[in-house]
């Protein structure tokens, strides 16, 4: 099939502006597309140019839903609009979380900061489906409380005891907060894994942060004993064109934006260079 | 593969036949010495010429291009040119390239528009000291190819532009094509895979990397680099055109991402990433060689990094 490089029209149908510069965009576009939990998008500003953002939702459909960190010059321009304003979306592109792999087995979700929205995503494919999955854990490390993505969401979620939820702030000026469902440390995310009770035989790790993250946690995680077949991370790089071309993103011969951008311990080991 | 031998002036008769329905494009020597394509009347004007600085690439991936243009609400691809472009005189790893650039641009709508109106004449060359084409066991890609007083068909198109032209074409027969086309200068070596691999850590790239000066020449002028960037612009008119435009990993933003992680950060990265995509392939293509060895990127680097002398360290032999 060729390569489309029109994006289908969409508008900006609501900005929740909870988190500063961390703003969870929802688009309604002119066509339904069917964006799966690890695939991404190039959204695009028209006049300005386009950035690869993963969705945050699922399942989208005639909605896209993403988490935009204000982070350079196009994700600076869309800041500066408001609802109603015209965008593009381009995609999906990418290989997304393995679905299948997920049944039967439990969960651990690793998170770190924006690295929450895809897993968001993924979260909610694995809820649709509840009973086909064991326990479910999310541990989630951001920067200071404030930052933290779809709290009340995910307090929910614990408090209804659907999901365990750990976070972790790196900063936080009084005492992190505790309850029954939910509890909060300071200091880096993988200090949650370390008197973390799971059963690793049967679990399937996801791990989505900066790649600062991944450096450790993903070894951490095969220490603990779940197979790297069965630990997925997905990939940052400079996504462009999405279909394995403008070469931006290639790393270890691989296109991150085809090929990827989720890929497996097991696969990343044989990538030098790729975390 | 069919042939037939050719009589003193065919060449320029070819030609003629060619100028009321094609663009007609050879390699041809301009004054300032620069080899360009550029419309030729004469098959003189193409003699002595050889490869052209900026290879035929341009022709079918420009380096600007407009990917589609946005008015109000309505996205509009921009209307290709139906006139049909004869490259003429192009030699066999020029072809090589483009053959290349189909397997990389296989699915792309603007590529293959422009390449399914393009007319391939290949003419023989003479290798020089600085070509190191790798041996080939296919020939390349082309509608006729001419060498000597002998030319070869590579195609139905080719073949009708012989109609009007029989009565200067004698001794026709199955003939191979002459063999220096296929045989080339330098082998790749064949465990390429695993000495790139195990180099990781050898001094070869950061000595090497270290004398490039990232001006990009190498890619530029290289017949088989396809990196693109994307970008939007105003219009006077109140369009905004995406354009795609050439782009090039040696520059230090090539792997960089918004918040300032780059993936690429330092020269002796960025000479082992190119390496490996010209030497070794990515994706899909990763095991197909697309260096074809015109030896244009050395030729182009003003600190004198080559490309084959890189390949010839990483296989045992002196420093680059």
């Amino acid at each position: 099939m060729m390569v489309a490089f029109q994006p289908v029209p969409a508008v900006i149908e609501a900005i929740d502006k909870k988190v500063a510069d961390n703003h969870l965009f929802t688009f309604r576009l002119s066509e339904s597309i069917s964006v799966a939990p690890g695939q991404f998008v190039e959204l695009s500003i028209p006049g300005v140019g386009a950035f690869p953002v993963s969705t945050a939702a699922h399942p989208g459909g005639a909605t896209f839903q993403a988490c935009i960190r204000r982070a350079g010059r196009v994700t600076a321009a869309l800041y500066r609009l408001d609802e109603g304003a015209n965008v593009g979306i381009r995609g999906p592109f990418g290989q997304g979380f393995p679905l299948a792999a997920f049944a039967g087995r439990d969960v651990l979700l690793v998170a770190g900061g924006l690295g929450m929205a895809p897993l968001r995503a993924l979260l909610q494919a694995l809820l649709g489906e509840r009973g086909r999955v064991g326990e479910i854990i999310l541990l989630y490390g951001s920067r200071e409380p404030d930052a933290i993505l779809f709290r009340d969401e995910l307090e929910g979620l614990a408090a209804a005891g659907t999901i365990k939820v750990r976070y972790s702030v790196d900063f936080a000026t009084e005492l992190p907060w505790s309850t029954d469902a939910y509890v909060c440390r300071i200091g880096l995310v993988t200090e949650l894994l370390r008197d973390l009770r799971f059963a690793p035989a049967q679990t399937v790790a996801a791990v989505c942060g900066p790649p600062s993250l991944y450096g450790c946690v993903l070894e951490d995680l095969a220490r603990l004993g779940i197979d790297p077949e069965r630990i997925y991370a997905t990939l940052e790089r400079r996504m462009q064109c999405g279909v394995g071309q403008c070469c931006h993103c290639v790393t270890a011969g691989v296109f991150v934006c085809s090929q990827g951008p989720v890929f497996s311990l097991a696969e990343l080991r044989r990538l030098p260079g790729s975390i | 593969m069919r042939s037939w031998a050719f009589q003193a002036g065919f060449e320029d008769r070819l030609l003629q036949s060619l100028r009321g329905d094609y663009r007609v494009l050879a390699p041809v020597r301009g004054t300032d010495g620069v080899v360009r394509l550029q419309p030729v009347r004469s098959w003189a004007e193409l003699s002595p010429a050889g490869l052209p600085l900026i290879p035929l690439k341009k022709v079918v991936f420009p380096p600007h291009d407009v990917l589609w243009t946005l008015m109000e609400y309505e996205y509009r691809e921009p209307a290709p040119s139906s006139v049909p472009v004869a490259l003429v005189g192009i030699a066999p790893c020029d072809l090589y390239a483009l053959a290349y650039l189909d397997l990389v641009f296989a699915d792309d709508p603007h590529y293959q528009r422009r390449r399914q109106n393009l007319l391939l004449i290949g003419s023989n060359c003479r290798p020089t000291p600085e070509c190191f084409c790798p041996p080939r066991r296919e020939p390349p890609p082309f509608d006729l190819f001419l060498a000597a007083d002998r030319l070869w068909v590579g195609s139905a198109w080719g073949a009708g532009l012989l109609t009007a032209l029989q009565a200067e074409l004698s001794s026709p027969g199955d003939l191979p094509l002459p063999a220096e086309i296929t045989d080339g200068q330098q082998q790749v070596p064949e465990n390429l895979e695993q000495l790139f691999t195990a180099s990781a850590g050898l001094p070869l790239w950061r000595e090497v990397g270290e004398r490039c000066v990232s001006c990009g020449a190498c890619s530029a002028v290289c017949p088989t680099c396809y990196c693109y960037e994307m970008s939007d612009e105003a219009l006077p008119d109140g369009r905004v055109a995406r354009r795609r435009e050439w782009d090039n990993c040696f520059f230090r933003n090539h792997a960089l991402v918004a918040g300032g992680q780059n993936f690429r950060p330092t020269r002796a990265e960025r000479l082992r990433f190119r390496f490996e995509h010209k030497m070794l392939g990515f994706g899909a293509l990763r095991g197909i060689s697309a260096c074809v060895g015109c030896g244009r990127c050395a030729r182009a680097c003003p600190v004198d990094i080559d490309i084959s002398a890189v390949l010839a360290a990483l296989a045992g032999g002196n420093k680059p």
